[in-house]
């Protein structure tokens, strides 16, 4: 070996362990996450909290009021009917987007002309590129005011329109473009020998699009609605401009006003020192936790669903 | 053929509600575009790129030596405008946001005192502009015009008096100056850090990783990060960067650098994505020409492969400028949300989403200028995702 093979073996060598720095950076940063927000986030529950008390964790997990006494000089934190409300808009604004965007992209993949199927991807794209501030702010002009209108048809007096269906319906806007996107793609990837199959036992093109493609697509409409639920339980801002700021529930009407785990991390954030500060890093662990049970719930019923193919 | 018909009723039912379930997408895109526009035009326009966010006070006094002549009333000015030939100032009344009377400057005639009035404060020599809004003037010989009497009221006394003790007025302010830098300095900065690491990552892992488990556990632990909400992300730059920028740089707060690190971890994911994308499609055989040619791991990675990822490199750098520009959870954390005129990289200030959520969540809400910044950050997005498009059809042409 002459010295120049040499040198450009040691060059390898380093620009190689300068790339794998870079990749084991990369990796722990998802581990630093966990571990900081953690020791964050079970301070309240180990320490005296400056004399308040430690703070109690079956009441934590399953109170139905925020805070009882005032910030800083109580340690009764409890956010039982904020998982609670989270989950049940989570699954609200699934009840609105999932047949919304499925149809959509049934619609876009299968029965749309060209031009108009393109057409309407673009359009589907830009809803999922505009940045949830802008969704607040539409929340808070138009929505809001929907809200409260269609509330006082019924004669409800609700609070300027805050309200659980004006997050949902916020929520469900923001979720469309995911659903729509990867349904789309699920629906497309629909082998052409099962819909010939259906059309050559006599059945409509509706109908082998409804009963057919949409039942192949199963799997895939299932990751659909899984990424939406991940994207409407870690959404925050638009979520805190119209959710109301509840500080007691569950709040379960659709015109009450209601608040949400990432709303409650969001708000009257002031001291960066405290039991009122540290208690928001358990919200995020409480967050984490809930957004990896339900994925797995949903990949463990997506794997039962998925497996009963039209083959 | 009467079956035959319910079926193609039935059909025509169901294909119906396909097009009503697209055109709910269409709608909701067209009512944000036309809310931000109905709201947010009426304040486009390029001062407000360049004027500063918070009005500017300053307690004037005349000069002593300042000659007074008297100024005709130009005749441009509207009727409702009330004039004072002495100071060659025309005022009208007005109602700012909250409802309050505001007395605004319309005109000031060239060879106003006003133009070279004292500042009381400071010394300097201020001037009274157009656009600027008077709340007070105090006499020596009696009582205080305030902006709540009127503008005609203001003129009258100004006009009978001799001269005047002192007169405070303030700029409008509402500019968004500072947001615009600030995020431009968090693009710099972020990408600065993303790139070169995320490339990096991406690199490593297509080309030089082996089919292991311990590779396995690297990419798993990537791919994890992408499912991290962006408000858990804001909860780690609070707790890591935030401490750390304090420690180490002349920050006592959330700071602009703590937020760039914040988002540069949100961005790794989108590009180490986007970059292996484009590294898969480079051909092997052009690696084995290239390390048959005699050149080494290196050359080859930087002369041969590298080339070919620009445009997933390019990409994911427009996705995530993108990204930068539209977050606003995890910088509420990371920075904080006080709007800021004056920019610096160890103080805080908010970014153009930021700046929207600090005057949503005030009382009353700003919903013009929230509209305006709305428009600016969708002009950007829309031109961002257009020219991707642009890029994946024309250079993302497979190779070979």
């Amino acid at each position: 070996m002459n010295t120049s093979t040499r040198r450009k073996k040691r060059v390898d060598q380093l620009i190689r362990s300068v790339f794998l720095v870079a990749t084991l950076l990369s990796a722990s940063f998802i581990i630093i996450i966990v571990i900081f927000i953690v020791i964050k986030g079970i301070t309240p529950f180990i320490t005296n909290n400056d004399g308040l008390g430690v703070v109690n964790v079956w009441t934590f997990l399953t109170g139905t009021v925020w805070l009882k006494g005032t910030a800083f000089q109580s340690n009764l934190y409890s956010i039982g009917f904020i998982i609670l409300n989270t989950l049940y808009i989570a699954f609200l604004t699934l009840l609105l987007s999932l047949p919304v965007g499925v149809l959509t992209a049934l619609f876009i993949a299968k029965i749309a002309p060209k031009k108009l199927a393109e057409f309407l991807r673009t359009i589907v794209e830009l809803l999922a590129s505009i940045p949830s501030i802008v969704y607040g702010l539409f929340g808070i002009g138009i929505i809001l005011t929907f809200v409260y209108n269609l509330s006082s048809v019924f004669g409800i007096q609700s609070k300027g329109g805050n309200s659980v269906l004006a997050t949902v319906l916020v929520l469900a806007l923001m979720t469309l473009p995911t659903i729509t996107a990867i349904s789309e793609v699920a629906i497309r990837s629909v082998r052409k020998d099962i819909e010939e199959g259906s059309l050559a036992l006599g059945a409509t093109r509706t109908q082998t699009n409804f009963k057919v493609v949409l039942t192949s697509a199963k799997s895939g409409i299932f990751a659909a609605a899984i990424l939406g639920i991940g994207r409407s339980l870690g959404e925050a801002t638009a979520v805190s401009l119209v959710a109301g700021n509840a500080k007691s529930g569950p709040n379960l009407g659709l015109f009450d006003i209601t608040t949400t785990l990432t709303s409650t991390m969001l708000q009257g954030l002031k001291e960066t020192t405290g039991v009122d500060y540290d208690i928001r890093f358990s919200v995020g662990i409480v967050l984490m936790i809930v957004i990896l049970i339900t994925n797995f719930i949903l990949n463990a019923v997506k794997k039962r669903v998925g497996n009963v193919n039209v083959k | 053929m009467s079956m035959l018909n319910k079926r193609k009723r039935i059909d025509f039912l169901y294909q119906g509600i396909t097009y009503f379930a697209s055109s709910i997408s269409l709608i909701a895109l067209a009512m944000i575009f036309y809310f931000v526009w109905s709201n947010g035009s009426g304040l486009l326009n390029l001062d407000l790129i360049t004027k500063d966010y918070h009005a500017q006070y300053y307690n004037g006094e005349l000069d002593e030596n300042s000659p007074f002549s008297t100024m005709e009333r130009p005749i441009e000015l509207d009727e409702n405008v009330f004039y004072s030939e002495k100071y060659g100032l025309g005022v009208s009344d007005g109602i700012d946001r909250e409802g309050n009377p505001i007395i605004l400057v319309v005109y000031v005639s060239s060879d106003s005192p006003l133009r070279k009035m004292q500042d009381r404060n400071s010394e300097q020599i201020i001037s009274l502009e157009e656009d600027m809004l008077i709340s007070k003037v105090s006499f020596n010989d009696k009582a205080t015009a305030l902006r709540t009497f009127g503008a005609k009221y203001m003129i009258d006394e100004l006009d009978s008096a001799v001269d005047f003790r002192e007169m405070v007025f303030t700029s409008i302010g509402g500019g968004i100056r500072g947001s615009i830098i600030t995020t431009l300095y968090l693009i710099g900065m972020t990408m600065l850090v993303a790139l070169p690491i995320g490339v990096f990552t991406a690199i490593y892992l297509n080309e030089f990783a082996k089919k292991n488990r311990m590779t396995n556990i690297l990419r798993i632990l990537v791919d994890t990060l992408s499912g991290v909400p962006s408000i858990i992300y804001g909860l780690m730059g609070l707790a890591v960067f935030v401490p750390l920028t304090i420690r180490t740089t002349s920050a006592t707060s959330g700071n602009l650098i703590s937020g760039s690190l914040t988002l540069a971890i949100i961005l790794l994911p989108v590009i180490i994505k986007s970059t292996e994308e484009s590294l898969k499609v480079v051909p092997d055989g052009l690696r084995q020409a290239s390390l048959a040619l005699g050149a080494n791991e290196t050359q080859t990675t930087f002369k041969v492969v590298l080339p070919s990822s620009i445009p997933g490199i390019l990409t994911a750098s427009l996705l995530g400028i993108g990204r930068i520009i539209g977050e606003s959870a995890a910088l509420i954390f990371a920075i904080g949300t006080a709007v800021k005129d004056d920019i610096s990289i160890t103080g805080k200030s908010t970014s153009l989403a930021v700046h929207i959520w600090s005057m949503m969540t005030d009382e009353p809400a700003n919903i013009e200028l929230s509209s305006t910044i709305a428009v600016i950050i969708l002009m950007i997005v829309l031109i961002l995702n257009i020219v991707v498009k642009f890029i994946s059809k024309k250079l993302m042409k497979p190779l070979a």
